[in-house]
């Protein structure tokens, strides 16, 4: 891996970069779910932890004899606060959050805005007039399951039983079944239409040039279609 | 550097969000800011996942208020069966990116004891 970054410092070739990158993501997976439950969606965290990777990829150097994964997570750690004091506040908080996490969250906002710094529990209680422990219970409580306690294994935590970021492998083979479901009946023409139209995006006007009809004709086709297509998901699902 | 709380307890998933909770009320007692004591309850759990891939079945929590708030962490009831940790070497550089003056004892070569700390 050494060598890798030595060629990529050398090079600057961004396929190097890039392989490196692969190498690594995991840490910013691992590091993204640690800071689950604070208000902004974990792929948020997992992409911002993944540029931060790589800029540490850009800057790192072997011949310092820090290890990687080291030098990197720090750095991680380090965006991910930063989104979090820059971005977080204008995040809109998910359904499921309780009234007070979201006075909470306000209350927040606007006592760091006064003070210039962070409140505490205490402050917030008083802002809000609750107890500090209503406080303390909201923000940890009733929200969101602690991941980053460990599993039942003993072994990992709960963070890591969130799916890894796929390849959409599974949402494509559903997106296949429902599609050869929803084009049951239709003929060559209208696949045809189908694929320049919504496969490759071209507008009306640009389907009917490929098709070599009027672009009244592919209209009346795009209705005929569609209501065919609803007619057979309708069916499938009835 | 005034002692705050002890605690001994089996590190059990079923304890951890009470350990979390006593983490941000005693955050919430010196006077930390909301984000430092989500860190701290991180940190803690974070600590206690090490000791346990160490082999500890128990571990023993002190917290001390000194002008913000020092946690320290040390293993108890040792076993012989380690588990495998999942990435030791990001845990402890986490913990010392989110935490100030992140130090670590050993005790033969064993993890024994982890001690951070949040400032005001």
């Amino acid at each position: 891996m050494d060598e890798l970054f030595q060629k990529y410092r050398e090079t600057g070739d961004v396929t190097i970069r890039n392989k490196i990158a692969e190498k690594y993501l995991y840490i910013a997976a691992v590091i993204a779910k640690k800071f689950v439950g604070r208000g902004v969606e974990y792929d948020d965290l997992y992409q911002v932890a993944s540029l931060a990777l790589i800029r540490g990829i850009e800057r790192f150097d072997p011949e310092k004899g820090i290890k990687f994964s080291t030098y990197i997570t720090p750095s991680i750690a380090g965006e991910i606060k930063n989104y979090f004091r820059d971005r977080a506040r204008l995040v809109h908080l998910p359904r499921t959050v309780t009234e007070l996490r979201a006075r909470i969250r306000r209350a927040t906002e606007e006592l760091t805005a006064e003070t210039g710094k962070n409140p505490s529990a205490a402050e917030l209680a008083a802002r809000l007039r609750v107890s500090e422990e209503e406080v303390v219970r909201a923000m940890e409580a009733g929200v969101t399951v602690s991941l980053d306690r460990p599993a039942e294994d003993g072994t990992s935590n709960y963070y890591d039983t969130i799916p890894a970021p796929d390849d959409g492998s599974i949402e494509r083979m559903e997106s296949a079944d429902m599609l050869s479901v929803a084009v049951r009946g239709l003929n060559r023409r209208e696949r045809t239409f189908l694929r320049l139209r919504y496969g490759e995006a071209l507008s009306q006007a640009e389907t009917a040039k490929r098709m070599g009809v009027s672009q009244m004709s592919v209209s009346r086709l795009e209705r005929k279609v569609l209501a065919q297509i609803r007619e057979n998901v309708r069916k499938d699902m009835s | 550097m005034n002692a705050l709380m002890k605690v001994c307890f089996p590190i059990r998933t079923e304890l951890m969000t009470t350990v979390r909770l006593m983490t941000g009320g005693l955050g919430s007692h010196v006077g930390l800011g909301v984000d430092d004591t989500e860190d701290c309850k991180a940190c803690v759990t974070e600590s206690l996942l090490m000791l346990l891939s160490a082999g500890y079945r128990s571990a023993e929590l002190l917290f001390s208020e000194d002008d913000g708030l020092s946690v320290s962490v040390t293993g108890t009831d040792k076993t012989q069966n380690k588990v495998p940790m999942y990435e030791e070497e990001i845990s402890m550089a986490l913990l010392e990116a989110l935490s100030e003056g992140f130090v670590i004892e050993k005790e033969a070569g064993v993890l024994r004891t982890l001690r951070f700390r949040f400032a005001l």
